[in-house]
């Protein structure tokens, strides 16, 4: 007779360790806490789960929890609690705004916007953007940029393999740098403060 | 006992791998990263003190030198640009090489704002590379994030990689790996060591060293008996024996606290000038308590419009922290050494035989109740200022600033950062983010 599992304690323990350690346990991990005499047992049972979508495959092929693994309620502190209070959800984790705005506080600097040309993209004079130093401009990122000696800040694009500076302005026209660019860094966010 | 140059003294490279890392004219480098059209021109900074403070590479290139009067400096370079010095963001600009340098390692000390030294020991496994290529990685982030090039020097002690980021200034990259020291050192001379000053540098030549490899071959017992102490500090420093540690507490404990302030014009003016010298005084004392220090000893001094200056001393019978209780002892001594018709142009005050402030022995004749309420008075001025600003409670006899500024002159000139605000902001307290002055 098939061995019934018990998939309700099992996904409990998952939980606590997922909760605890923040990764799933290894084959062998489990093979211990589970009480399974083989690797070859957890495979079936990591079968099962990933059948249950609790389990899945990121694109490297390692187990990561799926969709279902967080189960209707959720997991505060290590025991799974009745209802959650709202006030204790909010505790878990919170961001200021600093951290929000901000990835690498040592790079980003404040730059106080003067001109209109990136009034469509809704940057209007005076507010201050971020802007992080050292960063690889991408394609479609607002950069500020020195154009053979004049800074300004723009879109950065890419036109038939050649870099082109785009204002969100129809007032201005495409920048294609002659001499010079020099990068000076990339738009993170905007702020405005209105009082 | 001429020095064998062929042996080496060490046989691993690094056996503390320690890196010093100096920013290359930091705060002319600051302002020149954040005011790009300043940048590949003659720049100083000082302006609020008369002096160059410090002159960037452009500057230097063309004569400028450090200890110089502003307009000598001007006189000889007209288009030299002169900036007040904006130490708010020259710190927040420090902060950040730490923080980046803490990234790599936690074994990080705070030189000074724009030097730094950190042991790399351990961090080959983490970064899977030797370590000359993370002292890299960490010149590599310095300059892409904070704009500015720093001097880097890799080596097995703190004195040597101190020598080695010296050797190439600006942008340098310098190792100095212990067991090639003896094809190294006979290039040095003297006075490139920290710890040898002019006087040491003569006595040793003397005794005919003329480079450190000849220091460093001699004994350790002719070092000790020449030099003492530091001397075989420096011997084992200089050898690739790495004496002095790393250290990464914050500085907290004082030999001394001095503050002085310059005002122009010069003044005469009895109340005035005690008031400048007041100030000074409640500035220093605010020092001591943040530190929880409390000092024993004190000296004021005048400077007249020669730059002679005057004073005197007095050590008080129990050490203290408190305002109000130093207050009336700098008036008396201010008393005996204020001339009347001289003009002074500066007023300070010095602090010595500091102790931490812990428990107190009154004498048997101290009005404790009286004492116990001036160190109320002193808690309260450091809650005001942490709230409002310095001095916003300070003694009566500061009332007399105001009657003039500090500098009438073109020297009381602000830096940009103080006088363009973003909304919001108080004069007090501004945005911890550097501002990039671009026009975009």
């Amino acid at each position: 007779m098939p061995k019934q599992i018990d998939f309700h304690s099992i996904i409990l323990k998952l939980r606590q360790f997922h909760h605890k350690q923040r990764r799933l346990p290894s084959f062998s991990e489990m093979q211990h806490f589970l009480g399974y005499k083989s690797k070859g047992g957890v495979s079936v049972l990591i079968a099962h789960l990933v059948k249950m979508g609790l389990l899945e495959k990121d694109k490297a092929g390692k187990f990561v929890p799926g969709p279902d693994f967080a189960g209707g309620l959720r997991l505060l502190g290590s025991v799974q609690a009745g209802f959650p209070s709202p006030a204790e959800e909010e505790l878990l984790d919170t961001l200021t705004l600093d951290e929000f705005l901000i990835k690498k506080p040592n790079a980003t600097y404040i730059v106080k916007v003067s001109g209109d040309s990136m009034i469509d993209e809704g940057i209007k004079e005076g507010d201050l953007v971020l802007v992080e130093r050292g960063r690889q401009a991408q394609p479609g990122d607002i950069v500020i940029a020195q154009v053979d000696g004049q800074w300004t800040m723009k879109f950065f694009e890419k036109k038939d393999g050649k870099i082109v500076l785009r204002a969100a302005n129809k007032k201005y026209p495409l920048i294609v740098p002659q001499k010079e660019l020099v990068i000076g860094g990339v738009v993170v966010a905007n702020v405005r403060k209105y009082k | 006992m001429s020095a064998n140059t062929n042996s080496p003294i060490n046989l691993s490279s690094f056996p503390q791998p320690i890196v010093h890392i100096d920013c290359d004219a930091f705060f002319t480098s600051v302002e020149q990263a954040l005011h790009p059209e300043l940048k590949g021109k003659p720049v100083v900074t000082g302006k609020e003190r008369g002096i160059v403070a410090c002159a960037s590479y452009e500057a230097k290139a063309l004569g400028v030198k450090r200890p110089m009067r502003l307009w000598e400096a001007k006189k000889q370079l007209p288009q030299l640009i002169c900036l007040p010095s904006d130490y708010e963001t020259y710190s927040l600009y420090s902060k950040r090489m730490f923080s980046i340098i803490r990234e790599f390692t936690p074994d990080v000390e705070e030189y000074s704002i724009d030097e730094a030294f950190a042991n790399l020991s351990g961090l080959r496994r983490v970064y899977r590379t030797g370590y000359l290529e993370i002292a890299w990685k960490i010149k590599q982030r310095i300059q892409e994030e904070l704009g500015l090039t720093v001097s880097v020097g890799l080596s097995a002690s703190k004195i040597l990689a101190k020598i080695a980021s010296k050797y190439k200034k600006p942008d340098g990259f310098t190792v100095l790996r212990a067991n090639e020291l003896h094809q190294f050192l006979p290039g040095i001379s003297l006075d490139q060591v920290c710890g040898f000053g002019p006087n040491t540098v003569a006595l040793l030549m003397k005794k005919g060293v003329r480079n450190v490899w000849d220091y460093v071959s001699r004994s350790e017992l002719w070092a000790k008996q020449l030099l003492g102490k530091i001397g075989i500090e420096l011997w084992h420093e200089l050898r690739g024996e790495a004496v002095y540690p790393i250290v990464t507490q914050e500085k907290t404990d004082y030999d001394s606290i001095s503050k002085t302030k310059t005002f122009t014009p010069p003044s005469c003016d009895k109340d005035f000038v005690r008031a400048q010298l007041i100030r000074n005084t409640e500035s220093a004392f605010i020092k001591l308590r943040r530190y929880k220090l409390r000092a024993k000893w004190v000296c004021i001094f005048l400077r007249g419009q020669d730059f002679r200056s005057w004073g005197t001393e007095a050590e008080l019978d129990r050490s203290t922290c408190s305002t109000l209780e130093i207050a009336p002892i700098v008036n008396q001594l201010f008393e005996k050494i204020f001339r009347e018709n001289v003009l002074c142009r500066l007023t300070g005050i010095v602090l010595s035989k500091i102790e931490p402030d812990k428990t107190v022995q009154y004498s048997l004749f101290d009005d404790v109740p009286k004492l116990q309420s001036y160190s109320a008075i002193s808690r309260v001025i450091d809650e005001v200022s942490e709230l409002y600003g310095k001095h916003k409670l300070h003694l009566g006899t500061s009332l007399w600033l105001t009657q003039h500024k500090q500098h009438v002159s073109e020297r009381g000139d602000l830096p940009e950062r103080k006088t363009d605000l973003i909304k919001g902001e108080t004069f007090r307290q501004r945005l911890g983010i550097p501002i990039w002055s671009v026009t975009v």
